[in-house]
């Protein structure tokens, strides 16, 4: 390993600092994790509750390291042709018909069937150049010619083939196509792959990558984050939200509040100009921390509670 | 400390991680062995971290890790303890004067162990001047850790302690280890000081004691690393084959372990199974790509759509005293392959039958069960419990569903209206009975079995975890439609 490709990640106290920088708070579990994935060139499968950060995660890496952040969406169906590459086939038709006359000056003057094969032959595979190659998301990540930063969210949605085509690019950092050869990557970009953990993925994949559990966050971690993201948010309005949302996670939900939630709410706090949190505030706000009537319903109920939790009353 | 020493320890580690069903593979060791070679064993937290990124591969796995990490990477004794008595060491060497003066104290008892040792060197008892050259002495007294342990691990090597097997045999391994150490220097050099200065005599005691502590500390972690799973791995057998009503409460956390690795292992046989199929929407790119090698013209079609199974499973579990046992672990199995399986209605009767597949999907398993237990618990009536579930849930059977019932068909002698049972058979694609009795007790007495028989696709008995296994598995390989 000559000169790294990533020098920003080169330090798990440097990567702390440059990630709080961007406004993301890493633990240093995450810093470890990242500053041992640029080190040993391997993707990092991140799993953990919804909204807790992990596509956040890639994308303030893409930020850091300033490289262009590749994202690939999966969902149940997804294949070869929308995440690899796809032949341009219109193309390559449209490529027969107008050059049907310059195969004809080809063949002209060829005698039998063995002779205008021949020549055809040496006109090589035009139609299955480059030229005709469409690449869709993990071949572009493969072609940027100094690093990026390839996102491959929420895996588990995706058929269990599909981690299967998987397994070549990110052992090898190398695509096959059949037409072409294996094409190597230019640069090997630093890989997440984020889970919401709805299935369990399959051994090969998981041998291949580091694995990162993101849980939901500390009080102490969290009120942290929260003043990152929204830093006109009030110190002791920011405590109290924060403990509000931490103890309506104790509660019996159907979904618990994310850090992502956590901020929305902030930001509207902020939009309400509040200074405190009371009963009121709470109730009219409370559904952009949760989201099905049933929780809302469930933490009304129990409001006097979260409250005093909340250090409010 | 030296590479060779650390990776020979990471390597004992990832043993000791197997050994918990932690599945660490060879390319799994090389990476970790190359993340600790980068992060260095300095730091505990920042090597725990980073190695539970190569090793542990899911969450449940990063529990057992974490846990297992604790245990074998002990944090080192009492850090602060350790550096004021360093201080205390050094200061007392610093001023010699303080020491004259606490030993002129001493005289009062007697001669402490390290006047009597630096007098050794005078020749005046062979066992304290051998004692005196030796470096383990010099380790103990200086309270130097590091060398302390180094000549432990040696110790432990020439002992062999890590072919340790059964728990029993750790007393002799701890002995082993000691006479390794040198320990019988300072067994001799106890017993020579014994009557003669009683002082010294005790200080040696509680070094002896100290380092015996030390012995039998490595020899425990040698049998947790290279034993213990070996003992696991024969409890989890054996549980397998206990009869399910015999479970008592302490096993169940092992229970659920290995009802956790059954679930898996199932779940990734029969892993997301999906076929093409010649029908549905035209994949309009791949049917001109292979167009173009007929000049143009369609010949071969490709299809976008791809069938999903939608398989479903209805469980009806009989929760009256007699069953309710089998019933908890039924319903915990079915629930532990949700993944493959996820449209798993379950329904509980005893007299009335209700659905209660909302707790499980709201609360956890165990909790679940112990609710279907109070609310539906009771005296046992099939036929109340047939009519309930059709009137429930018959309109929702369709070709796709299996219907698994568990319970011992005993009616009270009452008509358990097999009828209904009949109406259930016609309209799924498998009915399944489930017996927790065994076949020489059916139609005994008031059980109803034999005409049930009649009325079921598959019926079996079903006692232990070891024969609920191979039920799931051949409902699993079924409702996959392999």
């Amino acid at each position: 390993m000559d000169t790294p490709l990533y020098p920003q990640l080169g330090d798990i106290d440097a990567i702390t600092t440059a990630f709080g920088d961007a406004g993301y708070i890493c633990t240093p579990r995450i810093a470890t994790v990242v500053y041992l994935a640029a080190a040993l060139n391997k993707p990092i499968l991140v799993e953990g509750p919804p909204g807790v950060g992990k596509t956040e995660l890639a994308k303030t890496c893409a930020e850091v390291i300033a490289k262009p952040l590749v994202r690939l969406q999966c969902y149940e169906g997804l294949d070869e042709a929308k995440a690899l590459y796809e032949w341009k086939y219109g193309k390559q038709l449209l490529y027969t018909q107008i050059l049907k006359e310059q195969l004809g000056d080809i063949l002209e003057g060829a005698q039998g069937l063995k002779q205008s094969i021949q020549r055809l032959h040496s006109t090589g595979d035009v139609f299955y150049a480059k030229e005709f190659l469409e690449p869709r998301p993990l071949l572009r990540a493969m072609e940027q010619n100094d690093g990026a930063v390839l996102l491959i969210d929420e895996i588990d949605k995706a058929d269990f083939e599909f981690e299967s085509l998987l397994l070549e690019v990110l052992s090898d950092y190398q695509v096959s196509i059949p037409e072409i050869g294996t094409v190597q990557a230019r640069s090997k970009p630093m890989v997440f792959l984020t889970s919401n953990d709805t299935r369990d993925l399959s051994d090969a994949l998981k041998r291949r990558c580091l694995h990162l559990h993101i849980p939901f966050p500390s009080i102490e971690l969290e009120g942290r984050i929260v003043t990152a993201r929204v830093p006109e948010l009030q110190e002791r309005l920011g405590d109290q939200l924060v403990r509000f949302v931490h103890a309506v996670r104790e509660l019996d939900l159907k979904k618990a509040p994310a850090i992502s939630e956590t901020i929305d709410w902030a930001r509207s706090l902020v939009l309400l100009h509040a200074n405190e949190l009371d009963a009121r505030l709470v109730h009219d706000t409370l559904n952009v921390l949760l989201k099905y009537e049933e929780d809302i319903i469930e933490a009304e109920d129990q409001m006097g509670k979260l409250l005093k939790l909340a250090d409010v009353l | 400390m030296t590479a060779t020493l650390g990776s020979n320890q990471l390597l004992a580690f990832i043993k000791f991680l197997r050994g918990r069903n932690i599945p660490v593979s060879p390319a799994d060791t090389l990476d970790a062995v190359q993340a600790a070679s980068l992060l260095g064993y300095e730091q505990r937290d920042t090597l725990r971290d980073g190695l539970a990124a190569v090793l542990a591969k899911s969450s449940h796995e990063e529990l057992t890790y974490r846990e297992a990490f604790d245990l074998f990477f002990q944090p080192a004794k009492n850090e602060a303890q350790r550096t004021s008595a360093q201080e205390d060491a050094s200061a007392a060497q610093e001023s010699p004067d303080s020491g004259e003066v606490a030993a002129g104290q001493q005289d009062a008892v007697g001669d402490s162990l390290e006047d009597l040792l630096q007098g050794a060197s005078g020749g005046m008892d062979p066992a304290l001047s051998e004692l005196a050259a030796s470096s383990l002495m010099q380790a103990l007294q200086g309270g130097d850790e590091a060398a302390l342990s180094l000549s432990i691990e040696a110790a432990a090597e020439a002992a062999k302690v890590d072919q340790i097997q059964m728990f029993t045999q750790r007393g002799q391994y701890t002995r082993r280890l000691l006479d390794e150490l040198g320990e019988t220097a300072l067994r001799d050099a106890a017993i020579a000081l014994e009557n003669s200065h009683p002082r010294a005599f005790a200080e040696v005691q509680e070094l002896r004691e100290d380092l015996r502590q030390r012995a039998r500390d490595r020899v425990e972690r040698a049998y947790l690393v290279h034993a213990a799973g070996d003992t696991e791995d024969f409890l989890d057998s054996a549980l397998a084959e206990v009869r399910l009503a015999n479970i008592s409460p302490h096993q169940m956390a092992r229970m659920r372990r290995l009802i956790d690795r059954m679930a898996r292992k199932l779940a990734s046989r029969h892993g997301r199974r999906r076929r093409r199929t010649r029908r549905g929407q035209l994949n309009v790119p791949a049917t001109l790509r292979a167009a173009a090698a007929t000049d143009g013209v369609p010949f071969n079609t490709h299809w976008r759509h791809i069938r999903k199974k939608k398989p479903q499973v209805m469980a009806i579990c009989d929760v009256s005293g007699s069953v309710a046992a089998y019933a908890k672990f039924l319903l915990m199995f079915l629930y532990a392959v949700q993944d493959v399986l996820p449209r798993t209605r379950s329904f509980a009767f005893s007299s009335t039958l209700g659905e209660v597949t909302e707790w499980f999907d709201s609360l956890p398993v165990e909790e679940a069960v112990t609710r279907v237990n109070r609310v539906y618990g009771g005296a046992t009536d099939y036929a109340r419990a047939f009519l309930d579930f059709n009137s429930l849930a018959l309109q929702d059977i369709n070709k796709a569903t299996t219907v698994i019932i568990l319970g011992d068909a005993r009616n009270n002698n009452s008509d358990p209206r097999l009828d209904l049972l009949a109406e259930i058979k016609a309209r799924c694609k498998r009915l399944i009975w489930l017996n927790p009795e065994p076949r020489v007790g059916w139609g005994t007495g008031d059980s109803a079995m034999l005409p049930v028989i009649q009325h079921c696709h598959i019926a079996t008995e079903c006692n232990n975890l070891r024969q609920l296994e191979r039920i799931v598995d051949k409902l699993l390989s079924e409702a996959r439609g392999r």
